[in-house]
């Protein structure tokens, strides 16, 4: 037991060792926490980034922004946090702190059906059809939330709702009901129909809700400059414009 | 006198009773008492378990009126393709249930093989209804009514089956009144496990039925949604789910392990 317990602490303290010596020269290694819907926009913006920046290396922890927020407070491993909601990066800046906090990006609603549109939809009013097969995100899903909110302000929920067969637990699962041909239309993100084979509906501006991406460097970010060299590209003409690819929306002037 | 067991398993046992259990205590532990009649009687609640109970128990008279016919011929029959047929009848119980759910949606949804067909021709949808999360749940829970049933048939000596037929017994009469009342132990073994199954099932249910409050959302679905907004509500549910299960369990002890 005693030379296991021997072992496994060599073992500890020679992976422990990779990990921090990098940090004695300019640090290479770069850890960004991020909110899940960014993954396929932020691993192009990795390899781009790694590309531009030789020698770096840029690991993505990708989840739901709430869970990272929480993640960041007590493990200290994170240099850079993007996310999905301006609440968990509030929390994040309370404690441990960060700096360089901007919105560098904007996600809006969008309307998807199967591509041979069985139930006619054109339009946010078109969702109240009677009998039309609507499906959402649940309650307390951030996407699920947004557009319950949406169909209030456009004074829609009481008919909207009352087409709703399912509510799912992610915007994944919207998709695959819709593209499946199950549902005649569901209420994703843009930036979630980059990729997926379904026929969308774009919703005016004055009738959409846009959530607004956050990003920002967390304070005692053991990558130091290379966290701000990061967000700085992020938030350049190449980051804004892999993300325009993805669907998402450049950030709104705060005026 | 009673033998003592060597200490190393006893020890192991225990790791294993602890690890098993802590979940359900935990749940108790961090139950909100206080709260736990308001969270029940509230309609989320009190439909989730409503359809709960329709849905299972329909479930499981599905499973048995399919899977006990299906256990006979696997045990008795002789014909090609009867171990594959045996490993398709009991795959579900390894699937993922997410896997399941997504096989349901290409047989059965509407645009599915046969779905399409059900849709198109009858205007039935089994997607989105109840009736879509009895077919989920029967899916999952017929193979441990296959499994119970084929070894009670296969314990059974065909004599019974020889002498009922040499005094005159037609086969179906046979079958009723001579093989069956033999193997009640594992049929109901079979069905009260196929009920827990059901009762349990989320993953097929959620991609195949989908989640509305009332239709097809039963308990576990209802568990799942309210940890978005509610964890303490999801907490009171779960216990419900888990005391239902152990009471049914224990009181069928007997039936199920052969113990007493």
């Amino acid at each position: 037991m005693k030379r296991f317990l021997l072992l496994a602490t060599v073992l500890l303290a020679a992976c422990s060792s990779t990990t921090t010596s990098s940090g004695s020269a300019a640090p290479t290694d770069l850890t960004v926490f991020a909110a899940s819907s960014l993954t396929a926009a932020f691993n192009k913006i990795g390899t781009d980034f790694e590309a531009a920046n030789p020698g770096v290396q840029v690991t993505f922890n990708f989840g739901s922004s709430t869970d990272l927020a929480t993640q960041i407070g007590s493990e200290g491993t994170a240099d850079v946090f993007a996310s999905a909601s301006g609440t968990a990066m509030d929390t994040v800046e309370k404690d441990p702190g960060v700096q360089d906090r901007q919105d560098f990006a904007t996600n809006s609603l969008v309307i998807i059906t199967p591509n041979d549109d069985p139930g006619g939809v054109s339009s946010l009013q078109d969702l109240a059809k009677p009998g039309l097969q609507l499906v959402l995100a649940a309650e307390g899903v951030p996407v699920g939330d947004y557009a319950r909110q949406m169909l209030d302000a456009a004074g829609l929920s009481k008919e909207v709702l009352a087409n709703v067969v399912s509510n799912e637990p992610d915007d994944a699962s919207v998709v695959a009901k819709v593209k499946s041909g199950e549902a005649d239309a569901g209420i994703v993100y843009t930036s979630d129909i980059s990729s997926a084979d379904v026929r969308d509906v774009t919703i005016p501006d004055n009738e959409n809700v846009a959530a607004t991406y956050p990003i920002a460097v967390i304070v005692g970010a053991p990558a130091g400059d290379l966290a701000t060299t990061f967000v700085d590209y992020v938030t350049g003409t190449q980051g804004e414009a892999t993300l325009a690819q993805f669907g998402f929306g450049p950030p709104l002037s705060s005026g | 006198m009673r033998r003592r067991l060597p200490p190393p398993i006893v020890a192991l046992a225990a790791i294993g009773a602890v690890f098993i259990s802590l979940p359900a205590i935990a749940l108790a532990a961090r139950a909100p008492w206080g709260r736990f009649a308001e969270i029940l009687s509230g309609p989320g609640a009190r439909e989730a378990l409503r359809l709960s109970l329709e849905v299972s128990l329909a479930a499981t008279v599905c499973a048995v009126v399919l899977g006990v016919p299906l256990a006979w011929v696997l045990a008795r029959g002789e014909f090609r393709g009867r171990t594959v047929l045996r490993a398709l009848a009991i795959s579900p119980i390894v699937l993922p249930p997410v896997v399941a759910g997504v096989g349901l949606l290409m047989a059965l949804g509407r645009r599915g093989v046969v779905g399409g067909w059900l849709y198109d021709a009858l205007g039935v949808q089994l997607t989105f209804s109840t009736a879509g999360a009895i077919a989920a749940a029967t899916f999952v829970s017929m193979p441990l009514v296959v499994l119970a049933a084929e070894a009670g048939f296969r314990g059974l000596d065909p004599r019974f089956e020889h002498a009922a037929a040499v005094l005159g017994a037609r086969p179906g009469y046979a079958f009723r009144r001579v093989v069956l009342p033999m193997v009640r132990p594992q049929l109901v073994a079979g069905a009260v496990l196929a009920w827990a199954r059901a009762l349990g099932e989320f993953g097929a249910t959620i991609t195949f039925a989908g989640n509305l409050q009332g239709r097809t959302q039963t308990v576990p679905l209802a568990v799942f949604q309210l940890l978005q907004t509610d964890q303490e509500g999801a907490i009171a549910l779960s216990l419900v789910l888990v005391v239902l299960s152990i009471a049914v369990l224990v009181a069928l002890r007997g039936q199920i392990t052969g113990a007493s």
